[in-house]
């Protein structure tokens, strides 16, 4: 059922002096003298907030990864752990995740001591809908996304993130930003007011 | 002999002064208007070319006029270009019955700063005004396209009622003053000691809404539409075509209007008034340059005002705009003539 909401209508005095155009005219005027809150952007650039959605990475094993899962699946799939390399299991998850097929290139080997590695993953990045579902289904924290966005290019190779790369960007965004916590902007004082002036207040539903 | 070169002489400057006028600052209002827009949502606007953007018309105009020019298929050639013509044409003509100022005296001539001080001066600003229905539907039919041709039967149907609305606002102040010469009125203004905002509010407030719809501005700017009609009857133009469109409708226009309500309602370049006792004038240490700082600034006033409307209000659907034209506007149009009739003789004395 749809509820019925009926607006107020507008009063005679109202109507007559344009009581709803002034108050939108005082709304913007006051507006107009605010500071203004732009970053002028190739001039000026903000970090973007630490959950960025932007291009991938891999984290690499260095001690933090979450326990016992990435013991488990090393021991699953019978994986060469090597320290500061990739923690990547080849699961293929993130493959399967994925809405474009064709997007991921990943293959594994087998070492001559029976263990096996992940010896190529290739991303291609101009398929790619920054959707986030094949860092969901990593499960040992490998794949996930960083902060870089600027990745104009003039040629289509530069958007073939391969395995090295994924580990280069990986290292450098841990070292950059692992140890701070989730915050919505970090260096932009304007953004940081508006986030905190906007305290939205919700009526409570009914019934609670 | 002599003084009909003179004349010819002072007439020709007169020209080039309006003409750079209207085209030279009609470029420079796209930057006024964008930097208006920007600062009402926020944002600070053009910032890159020369002093925060101020070069920005120029580039503007210079990446239009070295566009392609396309033309639609089909298309009929000859109505398409006429159709900027009949926009350009009369918009600025009617520059030429704007009073600047008072007659002055300069190497012993008499200059009055107005092109033209034909004693039907208004009748002449809503004819020129009238045509811009032409120069729509034209646009919009000669682009053999469905959007532009939708856009220009709108602007048309809005245009038709809001010139009936326009000329019936304006026979107020026309009553009060006995003439329609602009010049004439303004000095008529100035002898009764009055503004005719005073005697006038709802002829003021009919005539900004008929001038906002003229302009085709917010909230009446059904013929661009954006969301539906892409730009409505400029689909289809390119390059410096394209950018006359605008340039006249929403600056020369806004510009010619604004200047005529000042001229109507305000009392043209007389200083801040108060009704029937005088005026006052804090820019007296200009001397005689006042009055025609004073007309500027509230020509400047008025339009910054129509910018400020244009950047709030939403728009109004076209039956709501037709609606009140005939329904609410022509009948106070009416009932404000009557009322002006009554009150006539008082301000005549
Ligand atoms: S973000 Fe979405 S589209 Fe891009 S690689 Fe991951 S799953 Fe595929
Ligand atoms: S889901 Fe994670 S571990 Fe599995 S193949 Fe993709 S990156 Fe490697």
């Amino acid at each position: 059922m749809i509820k019925k909401v009926a607006t107020k209508p507008l009063s005679w005095l109202e109507r007559i002096f344009f009581i709803d155009f002034v108050r939108g005219l005082k709304i913007t005027l006051k507006n107009a003298f605010r500071k203004t809150i732009t970053t002028h952007y190739p001039y000026e650039k903000i970090t973007p907030p630490k959950r960025f959605r932007g291009f991938f990475a891999h984290k690499v094993v260095d001690g933090t990864e979450p326990q016992p899962a990435f013991q488990e699946w090393v021991n699953r799939y019978n994986i060469q752990v090597e320290y500061g390399k990739s923690r990547c299991v080849v699961c293929l998850r993130c493959k399967r995740a994925c809405p474009v097929p064709q997007l991921f290139e990943i293959e594994g080997k087998k070492l001559p001591n029976g263990k096996r590695v992940v010896s190529v993953f290739n991303m291609n990045m101009l398929l790619c809908t920054y959707c986030g579902f094949c860092v969901d289904a990593c499960p040992v924290d490998c794949l996930y996304q960083t902060d870089i966005h600027e990745t104009a290019s003039y040629t289509r190779k530069d958007f073939i993130l391969t395995l090295e790369i994924l580990e280069q960007i990986g290292k450098d965004w841990q070292m950059r930003r692992g140890n701070e916590p989730d915050r919505i902007w970090i260096d932009d004082e304007q953004r940081m007011k508006l986030w905190y002036e906007n305290d939205v207040k919700l009526p409570k539903p009914e019934g609670v | 002999m002599h003084s009909f070169w003179v004349d010819l002489f002072v007439a020709i400057i007169k020209i080039s002064v309006i003409l750079g006028i209207a085209l030279g600052i009609g470029a420079f209002l796209t930057w006024v208007e964008r930097k208006v827009a920007a600062h009402i949502q926020r944002r600070p606007g053009p910032m890159v070319v020369g002093w925060h953007g101020l070069l920005q018309p120029l580039a503007d105009g210079v990446k239009l006029l070295t566009k392609e020019d396309l033309f639609p298929r089909y298309g009929d050639k000859f109505l398409y270009h006429l159709a900027i013509i009949l926009a350009l044409v009369p918009a600025t003509l009617v520059f030429s019955v704007v009073p600047f100022g008072p007659e002055f005296e300069i190497f012993g001539y008499k200059v009055k700063p107005i092109l033209s001080d034909v004693n039907v001066g208004l009748l002449l600003v809503f004819a020129l005004g009238s045509m811009a229905v032409y120069a729509v539907a034209l646009a919009g039919w000669a682009s053999n396209s469905k959007y532009p041709l939708i856009a220009s039967m709108r602007k048309a149907g809005v245009l038709v009622s809001y010139e009936v609305v326009i000329t019936f606002a304006v026979m107020g102040p026309i009553i009060l003053a006995g003439t329609l010469s602009t010049y004439e009125i303004v000095e008529k203004q100035v002898e009764q000691k009055l503004w005719y905002i005073w005697l006038q509010p709802i002829a003021f407030v009919v005539y900004m809404f008929a001038a906002l719809a003229e302009m085709g501005r917010v909230p009446f700017d059904v013929q661009e539409a954006e969301a539906e009609l892409v730009t409505g009857f400029t689909v289809e133009y390119g390059g410096m075509k394209f950018g006359l469109f605008p340039l006249v409708e929403w600056y020369i226009e806004g510009l010619t209007l604004s200047a005529i309500a000042v001229v109507l309602f305000f009392g043209g370049w007389s200083p801040i008034n108060i009704p029937f006792v005088g005026f006052v004038d804090p820019l007296f240490f200009l001397g005689p340059l006042s009055p025609f700082v004073w007309f500027i600034l509230k020509t400047t006033a008025l339009f910054l005002f129509i910018l400020w409307l244009h950047w709030t209000l939403p728009r109004y659907r076209i039956d709501q705009i037709t609606q009140s034209a005939w329904k609410i506007m022509l009948p106070l149009t009416l009932f404000n003539i009557v009322i002006t009739a009554v009150l006539a003789p008082i301000v005549w004395r």
